[in-house]
């Protein structure tokens, strides 16, 4: 940095140690060029500490970008629920809160071992170093097993966004909805039969058993609040889903899934640190990969404790 | 903050001693033994930093600097000092806490607190891990400034981003309500 301007603007600097730099050598496999700093130490720098501090800057950037990347899907999020909670009521009764919450601890864990792993590549501790990259991602491939999981039972139950949403279950049907609201799950069930026996004919109506009574709050609210009956019921008149109900599924796997790719390219990445890592490759001079990529995961992890609460536990 | 120049003397010297990568224990007990002492009188440290979240951060970043706030280029042979080192019981503190409050937040979903009620409580809680992990996991708390800048930068462009088309999501309902009347008019 201080002799810069005493060198040629054409050629690589190599810093302030006076031989000049080799053409064509490579920033992490090169040993013997010129200034003779170590082995990891790329030309265009001219300490260690600088290089780490550019490479910091760059990665807190591009988290920066992150962040509003994943602004875009939250907006989305948040209009959608602003305009129509009772979407978001109706849909996460879908959602197993103990698979979610089961992800979230996995994803903690695994940033504590992230977090870990660069305190083990700052002091050289090759041994624990390499054990913790394998935590993290044994812990990022349980997220997507249970991810996996998650996914194929929404699948099979019809539950996918936009047209091809056709869900095979009534919401009532739900054991997550009949533990909550029992009287209403057993009034939906009233109203849905007559609503069949409505639509079967005359005959069928005069079997179907009446409902006499004047329903009560605690049969009446829980459906309101899920659309399933009332103004934004696609039955007005009787009882089903609400209208638009797959724009949560959108919203849902286009989130978890930008989420879920963002695991699998940590996954990539921590496989590329972990051969890295076995190869000794970083130590106290030299440990800003393995920084990076715990700030990216940690910042995947982030998302996820937004996404959780958001997704899983509507109330 | 007096107590937080003593890693700060500690790293240098213990460069000077031995700056070969061979002595990592060595490195290691100079850096942790001071952070040990700065804290050791205060054992409820993790809980008082949590209420703070990230917004106290600023202040104490500044006097903390040690890993790299000598200008850049003034300290280049402290090349083992590159940044913070976490201590092990800190980032285990911090799991901790996070796994409460991953609890926490599940258990209160059975509360009813109001139609905004539970969302607050579980926008409030969020932020509060949020805060734990880019304060202590991302270094911020150590880490320069400059990168704190960054990070509230992105999160108040989300602010902004969210409350401003919260704030005219409604504007094309009469368009949709009457789109839908129409539609629903020409299928009779």
């Amino acid at each position: 940095m201080t002799q810069s301007t005493s060198e040629s603007v054409t050629k690589p600097k190599a810093g302030g140690h006076g031989t000049p730099p080799q053409a064509g050598h490579d920033e992490h496999a090169d040993h013997g060029h010129g200034h003779g700093d170590g082995p990891h130490l790329a030309h265009h720098f001219d300490t260690y500490q600088q290089q780490f501090d550019a490479g910091k800057l760059g990665i807190w950037l591009f988290l920066l970008t992150e962040v509003l990347f994943f602004s875009g899907l939250f907006c989305a999020y948040t209009v959608y629920r602003a305009q129509h909670p009772e979407v978001f009521v109706y849909a996460h009764y879908f959602l197993n809160t103990n698979m979610g919450a089961l992800n979230t601890c996995v994803l903690l864990i695994s940033s504590l071992t992230a977090a870990w792993a660069v305190r083990n590549a700052q002091l050289a501790q090759k041994g624990l170093l390499i054990f913790n990259i394998v935590i993290t991602i044994a812990c990022a491939f349980t997220f997507m097993t249970v991810k996996y999981f998650e996914y194929a039972h929404k699948f099979h139950d019809g539950l996918l966004p936009g047209p091809n949403f056709h869900p095979t279950e009534q919401v009532w049907e739900l054991d997550s909805f009949k533990q909550k609201h029992p009287e209403a799950a057993e009034f939906a069930e009233m109203l849905s039969k007559r609503a069949e026996a409505r639509a079967k004919g005359t005959a069928a109506e005069k079997e179907a058993p009446l409902i006499t009574q004047r329903p009560t709050e605690e049969q009446i609210e829980p459906l309101m609040k899920a659309g399933l009956i009332g103004p934004n019921s696609e039955e007005p008149m009787g009882i089903s889903r609400p209208r638009n109900a797959h724009v949560f599924f959108s919203i849902y796997f286009f989130m978890t899934g930008l989420h879920g790719i963002h695991v699998i390219g940590g996954i990539i990445v921590w496989a590329w640190l972990l051969k890295r890592a076995v190869r000794g490759e970083f130590g106290p001079k030299y440990f800003g990969p393995i920084d990076y990529a715990a700030l990216y995961w940690h910042l995947v992890d982030l998302v996820w404790i937004y996404l959780f609460p958001l997704l899983y536990l509507i109330h | 903050m007096a107590n937080e120049e003593t890693p700060k003397t500690e790293a240098t010297s213990d460069l000077e001693s031995g700056a070969d990568p061979k002595a990592p224990a060595a490195v290691e007990a100079a850096k942790v033994a001071p952070e040990h002492d700065a804290t050791a009188p205060n054992d409820k440290l993790e809980p008082t930093r949590q209420d703070e979240g990230p917004d106290s951060d600023p202040a104490p970043g500044a006097d903390d600097d040690h890993g790299h706030g000598h200008g850049g280029h003034g300290a280049d042979d402290h090349d083992h000092g590159l940044a913070h080192t976490m201590p092990v019981w800190m980032l285990v503190a911090v799991l901790g806490a996070l796994m409460v409050l991953t609890v926490l937040t599940v258990s209160v979903t059975r509360f009813d607190l109001g139609s905004e009620g539970n969302l607050v409580v579980a926008m409030v809680i969020a932020t509060v891990k949020a805060g734990l992990v880019v304060t202590f996991f991302m270094h911020l708390y150590w880490d320069k400034k400059f990168h704190l800048v960054l990070f509230l930068t992105a999160v108040l462009f989300v602010i902004l981003f969210l409350s401003m088309s919260l704030t005219d999501r409604g504007e094309y309902q009469t368009n949709i309500d009457w789109y839908q009347s129409v539609s629903t008019a020409n299928t009779k």
